[in-house]
């Protein structure tokens, strides 16, 4: 889709020359973490509203296996980008990056922004469209197509785009360093709710729900829910359209494809029979032949790349929902704490009371007693402390999710439109080819001399 | 006799066969092998709207117009002969129970003025009645009992009765008017009375020349074989079976059978099964293309804005290849299936009269062989009755020596040969021909036998009456061979003329069939196409993802942005 920035890159080696200046320390401005750029919001914008700070378009080309001839064989691509973001030392940066340093860019901005939709990679094992092992060229192409995807969607989240680690995925000339600079010194507030950590996985499960759920968050995940719906739907019904019209063996087979195909052959058969008009039959016999070739055409240029990001954009889709769902877990870290805070403080408070009384009484155990209500008050001092943290993740959380969905709506609706427009144009493409075949075809048949 | 043995100079014995045909309808015997008159370019007018697309027979195989023909036996042929176009169409399948204790379906013809209704198994009597009545020609099949195929998805079994429905209508009006343009059956009285309607099938066929029709066609005249007069010589002629070998096989007949079979073959293997399968594939595929464009529909439910748009039409263009594929399914079924289907019936019926050629062909040379055998017969009886005579001669010369000889005024007509040769020269040089069992001559051997037992009683007689036996049946063979020879020369010419006529008609259907296919997948494309430009403006307007050069959002919005827009933060759709 970025085809109209192929030149662009042209001069650009693979080792970008204007990165030296660079400083790769952890200290990088941005702030990180999901409370990153929140409070920047400007007048006229909602809070929730996203807002971009420039343009960053990548491109993932040039797929290049290197050791060729080692066991240690793997495959590299040329990443490039043009952007205009200030974070960027240079507008075209470059880089030469293999797959496993796309997954390291994906495990650690997934880490250090919690709160964030970052793009799923693709999975290595789906490549049902693809024969051959990894080195052909076929795999090669649709790795590089689905690395391509997976950048773009870096791209064009305004929070990762700035990310310091996609910078020096793009600039870094010593990625390696990069990287075991970035595991030493990961970025973002050092988790200081040791508490929360500690009570949460006393107290909290897998299948607790929130119990005061928040309309808006019902909502999305609703949304999401028949997003995925329909998408899995279309997939489905599509694949099997796609299964009808073929099967993808070069071999005709049970499939249009084949059908038409065996159709030719049975023409061009009663041709060989019909001594008078074999030349026009052999013709329309190759009419036929040609209708099967642009089905095929069709199914391999239009339909499996549409199938193929139809998928991708549903892995996208739950990496969105596991956003959601961490949401409902920092709610629920905030509601059990709250919970726990209450139980404390009424245990105290009972306590207190029962002192009174043994107080009236004349009891005296005074002090156990002292040190049993300050050992309560230290709990409930903990404890509302970590509700006061946990309250504000929670809201902060929520406040960027809020966010974080606009973001990815702007996404979804940008690959919808991208998907659904290369298919329209692959179907409109197809059924040109096809009319204008099935056009030729019928003067060549009207020329058969008729004498009855 | 011996002009009889050549097979190939037909034409100059055409009008004589003609002349003797004296049926009415016979009149242009030669038509079907001259040269068209009318250009075949001329497309058919669907001239009811029943039809939305032209019906075969395509327009290339319509008749001439026959415009010479005055002598009209009834309106329907003054309708038929009128010089215009004219269809048969078959407007409407009605149920009904008349004249029934359960119900059927009528269908009924409009041909002009006239409206008829008929029922299939008429119709398929009308089939068989004119195969009887023409043996030498190639009757259009009807839709044959069973249905052909069951291209559309199972339905209930009302709806598939339905579609039969649909199919025959479609068949039998094809039927009619393949009859409607053939240039001999066109003028059948019967066909016009079929097509009047004004009398009931059933007295239709209790009249003449229906009820006329000899039970066995092959011992009738093959250009007309309810003709009352017809020679006794029929009779005399054997019936053979349609395997029994010829001795001198007709080359061109024979490569039409081989022809015929291959043919046959092609079309209901390859051609009717791969059609079959095909439209079985278009079919399900037309249900996937409801089905998901349902669920797009759906799918735009749940999204909103431009998104939602564009996925709705994404899923009308969906609907819309349903649509043109159901469509583009019925005009395959109906342009292509059907007409297959109906060469392979075609196919059939042209085995059948091969056959009958075939038939006809060993008729006449069993009868020729059976003469042959008379006559070698008669001529060892007129011998030995020739040496019986010497003999009494002989003695009545010894016993009455001043007699004066006998005169041959007793012996019937035997006087020149036996005279003429006193050896014992065999009259036919070579080998005595191979006798073959005939099945229609074990009468006449039977007779032989019991004759030549007579003889034993009492010689003389015996051997006269065994002469004057022979002599009769030598002569009635002589007349069987000369009609079974015309017949032969009528089947023969009739046959290859009408297989010419219908070259000329299947080389014009498989052109219609050919463009009508192509035609129906350049509309079936042209649909979709519209479809798909349609869904694609909807998909071009949902907005850009803001994240894009700023060189593209100038261009994009053209004169609209201003200088400020360069920071980015603003972004559109807020």
């Amino acid at each position: 889709m970025l085809g109209e920035d192929d030149d662009v890159f042209d001069s650009v080696t693979w080792e970008s020359p204007s990165a030296p200046t660079y400083d790769a320390g952890p200290s990088a401005p941005t702030g990180p973490g999901f409370r990153q750029s929140t409070a920047e919001s400007e007048p006229g914008h909602g809070p929730h509203d996203p807002k971009w700070e420039g343009y960053l378009i990548t491109s993932v080309k040039d797929p290049v296996k290197e050791l060729a001839d080692t066991k240690d064989a793997y495959v590299s691509y040329l990443v490039s980008a043009k952007t205009n973001l200030p974070i960027f030392s240079t507008p075209n940066p470059s880089a030469r990056r293999r797959f496993q340093d796309f997954v390291f860019l994906r495990n650690h901005l997934s880490k250090d922004f919690p709160a964030c939709v970052v793009p799923p990679l693709p999975d290595k094992h789906r490549l049902e469209y693809v024969t051959g092992d990894r080195f052909s060229p076929e795999f090669m192409e649709r790795r590089r197509a689905d690395l391509h995807r997976f950048l773009q969607r870096l791209s064009r989240h305004p929070t990762l785009q700035r990310s310091t680690l996609l910078r020096a995925f793009f600039e870094s000339t010593e990625w390696h360093v990069t990287m075991h600079q970035h595991v030493a010194h990961p970025p973002g507030p050092e988790h200081t709710t040791g508490v929360i950590d500690s009570i949460s996985d006393t107290l909290l499960n897998a299948f607790s729900r929130v119990r005061k759920p928040d309309e808006r968050f019902l909502a999305m995940r609703e949304g999401v829910d028949k997003f995925e719906e329909g998408i899995v739907l279309t997939e489905r019904l599509w694949s099997r359209i796609r299964n009808r019209t073929n099967d993808g063996t070069l071999e005709p087979g049970e499939d249009l494809t084949g059908d038409y195909h065996d159709m030719a052959v049975a023409v061009q058969g009663l041709g060989f029979l019909e001594s008078g008009i074999t030349d026009p039959l052999n013709h329309f016999s190759n009419t036929l032949l040609e209708f099967s070739a642009l089905l095929r055409h069709t199914t391999q240029t239009t339909t499996d790349p549409f199938l193929i990001h139809l998928h991708s954009l549903l892995q996208y889709s739950h990496a969105n929902r596991a956003v959601l769902k961490l949401r409902d877990q920092k709610q629920m870290d905030f509601e059990e704490l709250s919970d726990y805070l209450s139980g404390v403080t009424s245990e105290r408070d009972r306590s207190y009371l029962k002192d009174r009384v043994d107080a009236l009484r004349g009891a005296d155990d005074d002090r156990s007693r002292v040190e049993k209500m300050r050992k309560l008050d230290a709990k409930i001092k903990e404890l509302q402390d970590a509700v006061q943290t946990a309250h504000e993740t929670s809201d902060a959380f929520s406040d960027e999710t809020l966010r974080e969905q606009t973001v990815f709506q702007y996404a979804k609706e940008a690959e919808m439109k991208e998907m659904l427009g290369n298919l329209a144009d692959g179907q409109m493409e197809f059924y040109k080819a096809a009319m204008d075949e099935w056009d030729r075809i019928i003067p060549i048949i009207q020329r058969i001399r008729v004498d009855v | 006799m011996d002009p009889y043995e050549t097979e190939n100079p037909f034409e100059e014995d055409t009008d004589r066969v003609q002349s003797e045909a004296s049926s009415a309808y016979r009149v242009n015997l030669s038509a079907p092998s001259s040269p068209p008159s009318q250009s075949s370019r001329i497309p058919s007018s669907p001239s009811l709207g029943s039809a939305s697309r032209p019906a075969f027979p395509s327009s290339g195989s319509h008749r001439q117009p026959q415009a010479y023909k005055s002598d009209f036996c009834c309106t329907r042929d003054q309708w038929l002969h009128s010089g215009e176009e004219v269809e048969i169409v078959i407007t409407d399948a009605l149920k009904t129970s008349v004249n029934s204790s359960s119900t059927y379906i009528t269908y009924v013809i409009k041909s002009g003025t006239a409206e008829a209704q008929h029922r299939y198994s008429e119709f398929e009597s009308l089939r068989t009645s004119l195969a009887r009545l023409y043996p030498t020609l190639i009757i259009p099949p009807i839709p044959s009992k069973q249905t052909i195929g069951d291209y559309a998805v199972k339905q209930a079994k009302a709806k598939e009765d339905a579609a039969m429905i649909a199919r025959r209508k479609r068949m039998l009006q094809t039927f009619l008017n393949r009859i409607a343009r053939h240039p001999i059956l066109s003028n059948e009285h019967v066909f016009h009375r079929f097509l009047d309607g004004e009398v009931s099938w059933t007295e239709v066929l209790h009249s003449p020349p229906l009820s006329l029709l000899p039970t066995n066609i092959l011992k009738a005249p093959s250009h007309n074989p309810t003709d009352q007069n017809a020679s006794p010589g029929y009779t005399a002629l054997p019936n053979p079976s349609a395997t029994h070998a010829l001795r001198r096989p007709d080359q061109r007949f024979l490569d039409s059978e081989v022809f015929t079979n291959k043919f046959a073959a092609h079309l209901s293997g390859p051609m009717e099964k791969v059609t079959r399968r095909t439209m079985k594939r278009w079919s399900d595929s037309s249900h996937d293309h409801a089905e998901l464009g349902a669920a797009l529909n759906g799918f735009s439910l749940n999204e909103s804005g431009q998104l939602s748009s564009a996925i709705e039409k994404t899923g009308q263009a969906v609907d819309a290849t349903y649509m043109s594929t159901t469509l583009l399914l019925q005009e395959l079924e109906q342009n292509w299936a059907e007409p297959l289907h109906e060469y392979t019936q075609f196919a059939t019926i042209i085995k059948k009269l091969l056959v009958y050629r075939h038939q006809k062909h060993v008729q006449y040379e069993m009868t020729q062989e059976n003469l042959e055998a008379k006559r070698e017969q008669l001529e060892e009886l007129e011998k030995s009755e020739h040496a019986a005579r010497r003999l009494e001669e002989a003695l009545g010369r010894g016993r009455t020596s001043a007699d004066s000889p006998r005169t041959e005024d007793g012996t019937p007509s035997s006087g020149d040969n036996s005279r003429a040769d006193t050896g014992y020269l065999p009259p036919h040089p070579g080998p005595n021909p191979v006798r073959r069992r005939a099945p229609g001559m074990g009468f006449l051997s039977a007779l032989s036998y019991t004759l030549h037992g007579m003889m034993d009683v009492d010689p003389a007689t015996a051997r006269r009456n065994a002469i004057s036996k022979a002599r009769e049946q030598i002569s009635l063979l002589e007349d069987a061979l000369h009609l079974s020879a015309q017949d032969l020369k009528y089947s023969s010419s009739t046959i290859q003329a009408d297989l010419d006529r219908f070259q000329r008609q299947k080389v014009a259907d498989i052109r219609e069939m050919a463009i009508s296919m192509a035609k129906s997948h350049r509309d079936w494309c042209k649909k979709n196409l519209e479809a798909w430009e349609e869904a694609k403006r909807e998909v071009e307007k949902i907005p850009d993802h803001p994240n894009r050069m700023l060189e593209e959002i100038v261009e994009d919005s053209g004169g609209v942005a201003n200088g400020s827009r360069e920071s980015t933060s603003t972004i559109d759709g807020h």
